[in-house]
């Protein structure tokens, strides 16, 4: 059988070394979105900026038609293509969560599309014609420009907030159920908020590199850093946010996974320290910010928006989209089915290394199936580290129950030779591989397996909502 | 139902016209840009002055940013088509596949050096020119490994991140033919008359080239598919682009140039469904998550809205650069 026939896809399966690949989909990501949220606050400031050149300051013109330069040469080519990137390793981490999202928004996606095609457009004929153009067509392009890039803003937000509460989609609601879901209009504001407040910390810095007297750029800086002031309503979109999140998420996010609950603590702490700066520096105090505050004001930002998109990763756990699939790639409905057929039975992929039995083959092709998307053998996240110090029996249990065991793993997608199969693996990986190795399975283990996989069910922890 | 083949009544149509459409666009911009750079490597290697390659160097990174945005549209619709295929071939070249991010990254920001930097402009359209030809022979590679799924496992199994095939090269050589004919129908409307026949011989020199390695090609396989008439179409398009060409040699401010461009733009669409006929049975049909979604009409709003505002931009930006 060709693997394009199989029923479920089965995909090959890449391996990043000690990398595990959410950390590879994380830094591709992490720094698209901070891109492309300065370039969509880039426009509204900019429109802002001309605004006030066009009622006789002079120096915002000069402002204007620099920013342009900084965000046509860093947005333009690292932001667009980091978008392209998006798509290439989504699919390289998570292709059947790509191709559903596809499937399901593609009308959606083509209008992002053209939305993000018309800003582009409008940027570049704006970045080459500026200059020599009249000012209400400067205003009316710069507006253009602003307005597509966040409605490209918009529909790609309801895109992604569908995978983490699609609501009433999930009973047949429809794609605009899924569209304008819970979680749609505080995450829309939020992103908002932090483009105005990017575009405005690196106006700051562009700000500082302009030969002025510190008298005007000081009135410049003034000016760029009302565009922050968003950032000081953060606290309630971010209690807005959580409290639309299904309660499972909201609890990993509130104490229930510490590593998640420090993410939030550097998301907010970072944020407030940038609001608190905003708000009672720059625009209570009026203090003059210089370029070195303003860049480092500025990493603090991308520090707050890496630990609020791996946050916004994290929530979903465990699933890519919430109640339709698991982070494995499998559906919950085709749970049932490989625990009867067992995980790799239809795999038509072979391993890449040799192992010494064939056990150890089939726990080797149960681990790249079930817990490589998340994990590494002895990386990052690694399964050697996870279980060192486990029992053979509590391994056991744990995979058999590895939805009880944790609550944000899925159920475990195999049967109960699976189960002993990643066993036996684990405990050779645990004694480094030795050469003499002898399985420890016996008949009674995979029947107490089998008990334990049933009592597990094949439903995931919490609700699917 | 079949109206004009390969399109019939069915969603997956839609698709597939939208496809094909996105992709001529995204294939003018592209070919622009590595012909473009190609081009103004040798003019700056030569070092005479040539009004075509200042003009082009100046265009070059805006049409690059054009071709990247043109290449998001068939990139969606190629993931509804041939989904499996798609990112099965994604996967198995891997990050050598994803290797055409960072070339893209580099190239951009090469053709922003040279245009700002004459000492460094040579070496700068070098890399950017080696960037391109990486990326063309990328996507040349993934459309052939998508097709080929006998050879998927022992490529999986053996860790392999090249397709290296002999099927690359003819099909590369065919592309690199258009790509100078394209190049130079987009050149020749701001191009003076001693310009357009320059271009006119650059665009014969690609005609040639690409019919001569097709129909290499074709005595090869002792086959040529037809494609539903859609090849004959295509010849026929290709014949009446270079009688253009000949005719702007003669007459470079004549008629030429409009049959030239209207014949070419005729062969990249019907190049378009030639090239895509060979795998057009492998479209996944049926599955109804995509084939229910909704959309369409905010879609075709969209479209027309954008449409409209693009050529509000270019009648706007017209008068400017006029001056």
């Amino acid at each position: 059988m060709s693997p394009i026939d199989s029923t479920i896809p089965y995909y090959p399966v890449n391996d990043f070394g000690p990398l595990m690949k959410g950390l590879v989909i994380g830094g591709v990501g992490i720094l698209h979105v901070f891109l492309a949220q300065f370039a969509i606050g880039g426009g509204m400031l900019l429109w802002y900026f001309e605004r006030r050149a066009q009622r006789g300051d002079r120096d915002a013109r000069t402002f204007v038609d620099g920013y342009f330069k900084v965000l046509v040469l860093i947005s333009f080519v690292v932001g667009a293509l980091t978008g392209v990137a998006m798509w290439f390793t989504t699919i390289q981490v998570g292709a059947r969560t790509i191709g559903l999202m596809i499937d399901e928004f593609h009308w959606l996606w083509a209008t992002e599309w053209i939305w993000f095609a018309v800003e582009i457009v409008a940027g570049y004929a704006f970045y080459r014609y500026g200059p020599r153009l009249a000012d209400r067509a400067r205003l009316r392009l710069l507006a253009l420009y602003a307005v597509a890039s966040w409605l490209s803003l918009f529909w790609i937000n309801g895109i992604l907030s569908w995978q983490l509460t699609p609501g009433d989609w999930l009973e047949g609601g429809g794609i605009w159920a899924g569209f304008f879901n819970a979680s749609f209009w505080p995450s829309l504001v939020f992103r908002t908020a932090v483009a105005t407040t990017l575009a405005a910390l690196a106006g700051c810095i562009l700000i500082n590199t302009m030969d002025l007297p510190r008298e005007r750029r000081a009135a410049l800086l003034r000016r760029a850093a009302r565009f922050a002031a968003p950032i000081a309503v953060m606290p309630v979109l971010a209690l807005w946010f959580l409290a639309v999140l299904p309660e499972d998420s909201r609890s990993w996010l509130l104490g229930g996974s510490m590593p998640m609950t420090m993410f939030v603590g550097v998301a907010a702490g970072a944020s407030f320290l940038i609001g608190a700066y905003v708000v009672v520096g720059l625009i209570v105090q009026r203090l003059y910010i210089n370029g070195a505050t303003a860049t480092l004001l500025l990493g603090l930002a991308f520090g707050a928006t890496a630990a609020g998109e791996f946050v916004r990763e994290g929530a979903r756990k465990p699933y890519t989209v919430r109640g339709v699939l698991y982070s494995t790639s499998i559906r919950p409905t085709e749970v049932a089915a490989l625990r009867a057929g067992g995980a790799t039975a239809n795999d038509p992929y072979p391993l890449k290394a040799t192992y010494p039995s064939e056990q150890l083959t089939r726990g080797a092709k149960v681990e790249r199936a079930l817990c490589d998307a998340c994990h590494t053998m002895r990386g990052a996240n690694a399964l050697v580290e996870l279980t060192r110090t486990w029992t053979d029996d509590q391994l056991r249990l744990n995979l058999a129950k590895l939805q009880r065991t944790k609550g944000f793993m899925p159920p475990f997608a195999g049967n109960a030779e699976d189960v002993e199969a990643l066993v036996q693996l684990l405990r050779w990986e645990h004694r480094e591989r030795a050469a003499g190795f002898a399985p420890t399975s016996a008949p009674e283990h995979l029947a107490q397996i089998a008990r334990w996989l049933d009592e597990a069910g094949t439903g995931p922890a919490g609700a699917t909502r | 139902m079949t109206a004009l083949w390969p399109f019939d009544a069915s969603i997956e149509s839609l698709w597939l016209a939208l496809y094909l459409a996105s992709f001529a666009l995204h294939a003018v911009f592209v070919s622009y840009v590595a012909a473009g750079t190609g081009y103004t490597l040798i003019a700056a290697l030569r070092g005479a002055p040539d009004p075509i390659a200042e003009r082009t160097r100046d265009w070059l990174p805006f049409m690059l940013g054009a071709g990247i945005t043109a290449g998001v549209g068939p990139l969606l619709f190629i993931q509804l088509l041939y989904q499996r295929r798609f990112y099965t071939g994604n996967l198995l070249l891997g990050p050598r596949w994803g290797a055409v991010v960072p070339a893209l990254i580099l190239g951009f920001y090469a053709l922003y050096l040279a245009k700002a930097s004459s000492r460094w402009r040579r070496f700068a359209l070098g890399v950017g020119l080696a960037c391109f030809a990486f990326v063309a022979w990328s996507w040349t590679e993934i459309h052939l490994v998508m097709m080929d799924d006998a050879a998927w496992r022992a490529m999986y199994g053996a860790g392999t991140r090249m397709y290296l095939s002999l099927d690359v090269v003819p099909r590369l050589a065919i592309w690199l033919g258009a790509m100078l004919a394209l190049y130079a129908m987009v050149a020749a409307w701001s191009a003076a008359s001693g310009e357009r026949r320059r271009l006119a011989v650059l665009a014969l020199v690609g005609l040639v080239a690409s019919a001569a390695t097709a129909a290499i090609q074709a005595g090869t396989r002792g086959a040529l598919d037809p494609a539903h008439g859609w090849t004959y179409v295509l010849m026929l398009a290709a014949a009446a682009a270079t009688v253009g060409w000949a005719w702007i040699l003669r007459r470079p401010d004549g008629p030429g140039l409009a049959l030239a461009t209207g014949a070419t733009t005729a062969a990249l669409l019907a190049g378009a469904v030639v090239r895509e006929a060979p795998r057009l049975a492998m479209i996944e049909r049926g599955r109804a998550s995509a084939s229910e979604s909704g959309g369409l009409v905010v879609f075709f709003v969209t479209l027309a809205v954008g449409v409209a505002a693009i050529t509000w931009v270019i009648r706007t930006v017209r008068g400017a650069a006029a001056t």
